[in-house]
């Protein structure tokens, strides 16, 4: 899918770890791993105001859209 | 209450779908032994499963014989392969969770098996019609498709619930994957 989760990215920057976010956003940590790993097919504006809420960033920067040939070229 | 009734009746449906697979492999099983018996030892046409007599028709033409009783010999043994694909689901389903991909392509397989027996028997019922008209004797016949037309209705109708369970499969998977 090339839409990219950079939950990770940001879970780094703020030194989070995933049970810290779990308990702070109110998800389980399953459904925080599949959000972080990518299996994920939608998620909620409310999941997403929560969580950029307690990492203190934007939508884009928890969010990246990539073209899979622009990738390719660009590697 | 009700869950205990449904279970009643869903293990008694397990045990007679397993009495009319045993059944029905028995008769395929008995078909196919007839027809090696019936290339290498013509004699034995006129003692066929179940009294079958094609004698007559294996004296007048091979073909026809051979056509007929390929029919036969499909028909039974996709009815055994659908009633193994029944147990299979019934046996492997689990009741408290049953929208998995698994049941899908059951019901799927079910409905195509349930289809083409419907067709091939219809098809077959058509071939011996004019095979009669030609002046083949194929009266004892009858029994080998005489539900052609149950057959396809009820394919068509699984085919259609099979169609909308894997919507709802399709549809449950996202919904768990809705973070």
């Amino acid at each position: 899918m090339p839409i990219i989760v950079n939950l990770d990215v940001m879970m780094a920057k703020r030194k989070m770890s995933l049970n810290e976010l779990s308990e702070k956003v109110g998800l389980t940590l399953s459904n925080l791993s599949i959000l972080k790993t990518g299996k994920a097919k939608a998620i909620r504006f409310s999941t997403l105001e929560a969580i950029c809420k307690v990492l203190e960033c934007q939508p884009g920067d928890i969010l990246e859209y990539a073209d899979k040939e622009q990738k390719t070229t660009n590697q | 209450m009700a869950t205990r009734t449904n279970n009643f009746v869903f293990w008694g449906l397990y045990i007679v779908a397993w009495l009319i697979f045993i059944g029905l492999s028995i008769e395929a099983g008995g078909l196919i032994v007839n027809f090696f018996f019936s290339l290498y030892r013509p004699e034995f046409v006129q003692n066929l499963y179940q009294k079958l007599d094609l004698t007559e028709m294996y004296n007048d033409s091979r073909l026809a014989f051979f056509g007929v009783y390929s029919f036969i010999l499909t028909i039974s043994i996709l009815k055994a392969c659908l009633f193994y694909t029944v147990i299979r689901l019934m046996h492997k389903m689990d009741l408290s969770k049953p929208f998995s991909t698994f049941v899908a392509r059951q019901l799927s397989l079910i409905s195509y098996y349930t289809l083409s027996i419907g067709l091939l028997s219809f098809i077959a019922r058509q071939l011996v019609k004019n095979l009669m008209h030609h002046g083949f004797v194929a009266d004892n016949l009858n029994h080998f498709w005489a539900d052609s037309q149950a057959f396809i209705l009820m394919g068509a109708i699984i085919y259609i619930i099979a169609t909308i369970f894997k919507k709802g499969v399709e549809i449950q998977n996202e919904n768990d994957l809705t973070v």
